[in-house]
């Protein structure tokens, strides 16, 4: 009686112990098992995410679809690129490292958001083979189309 | 601010194997551009826009044959005459051929950066596809066009 009573005490604890430190985990375990480097166009896909939301909010709905588009071709060579784990890349949320939340979202800030995509990857453009040079090259100059749009 | 041209636009590199033939494809997009804009000058008015697109086309023809030269490869010569994709015989039919040259050439541009690892020729083959991408985009607010952005220029959806 005195082991049963223990036992789902113990275990709730462990419980609620793994599920405090599950996504402290998760953190620490996600380095060791990927050590190629990340990829430098998943950067790319979740700038144009972030893009396409700071675009939605700014009712810029053709920035918005061009961007969204982006995203999609970018994230799916990545995934093709690096096939163990396509699920989780695809649902990857947007890093805090490549671009700002959308805040209110002005037309100025897609415009500046635009042109520094066109930079990232025209900086990428040296680094990457031959079939992603083609890739690349139609975001930085689809990009380059869109703030022609808005000016 | 139309294209990240920082000092001056490049225009060089060295083509390889099957890079020679994709910048070939690519001359011969830049002669039928610069016959195009001849063509619709006397159905669009003349500006900025079209001086713009007339000497960025003039030009990278011009580099493209040194480029093609320097390779010891012989560049293609211009045809007599292009196909519009529709007669041109008013100011839309003039911008709409206009904005077909300029896809056209987003899609030769691309194919050379699909072919060659020579960086040099990536940033010039970059320039070109931007500038062709821009005044396409360009075109085609100036004709009314919906949408006016190319989402991925150089393939074939636009």
């Amino acid at each position: 009686m005195i082991a049963e009573s223990r036992g789902p005490l113990l275990s709730r604890r462990r419980v609620l112990l793994a599920a405090a430190s599950a996504p402290l985990a998760v953190a620490c375990t996600t380095p060791p098992p990927a050590p190629p480097p990340p990829d430098p166009l998943a950067e790319l896909a979740v700038r144009a995410r972030a893009d396409a939301a700071l675009a939605t909010a700014a009712g810029l709905t053709e920035v918005a679809e061009a961007r969204t588009e982006h995203a999609k071709l970018l994230q799916a060579e990545v995934d093709r690129a690096r096939p163990s784990g396509p699920s989780s890349s695809a649902s990857a949320p947007p890093s805090t490292s490549a671009a700002p939340p959308p805040s209110g979202g002005t037309p100025e800030e897609v415009v500046a958001a635009l042109q520094a995509a066109q930079q990232a990857g025209t900086d990428l453009l040296a680094t990457v083979p031959p079939y992603r040079a083609g890739l690349l090259g139609s975001v930085v100059a689809g990009c380059a189309s869109l703030v022609e749009v808005l000016s | 601010m139309s294209q990240p041209s920082s000092s001056t636009a490049p225009t060089g590199g060295k083509p390889t194997g099957e890079a020679v033939q994709a910048v070939q494809d690519a001359l011969a997009a830049e002669h039928a551009a610069v016959w195009t804009y001849g063509l619709v000058s006397a159905f669009v008015e003349q500006g900025p826009k079209t001086a713009e697109g007339a000497n960025a086309h003039r030009a990278r023809r011009d580099a493209t044959e040194r480029l093609l030269r320097d390779a010891s490869a012989e560049p293609v010569p211009p045809a007599p005459a292009y196909l519009p994709p529709a007669p041109v015989t008013d100011a839309t039919s003039a911008i709409a051929a206009l904005v077909a040259v300029e896809i056209d050439a987003c899609v030769a541009w691309r194919g050379v950066l699909e072919r060659t690892e020579d960086a040099e020729l990536r940033r010039t083959a970059l320039d070109a596809l931007t500038g062709c991408a821009v005044r396409a985009t360009r075109w085609r607010k100036a004709g009314g066009l919906l949408p006016a952005g190319l989402a991925m220029p150089g393939t074939a959806v636009g």
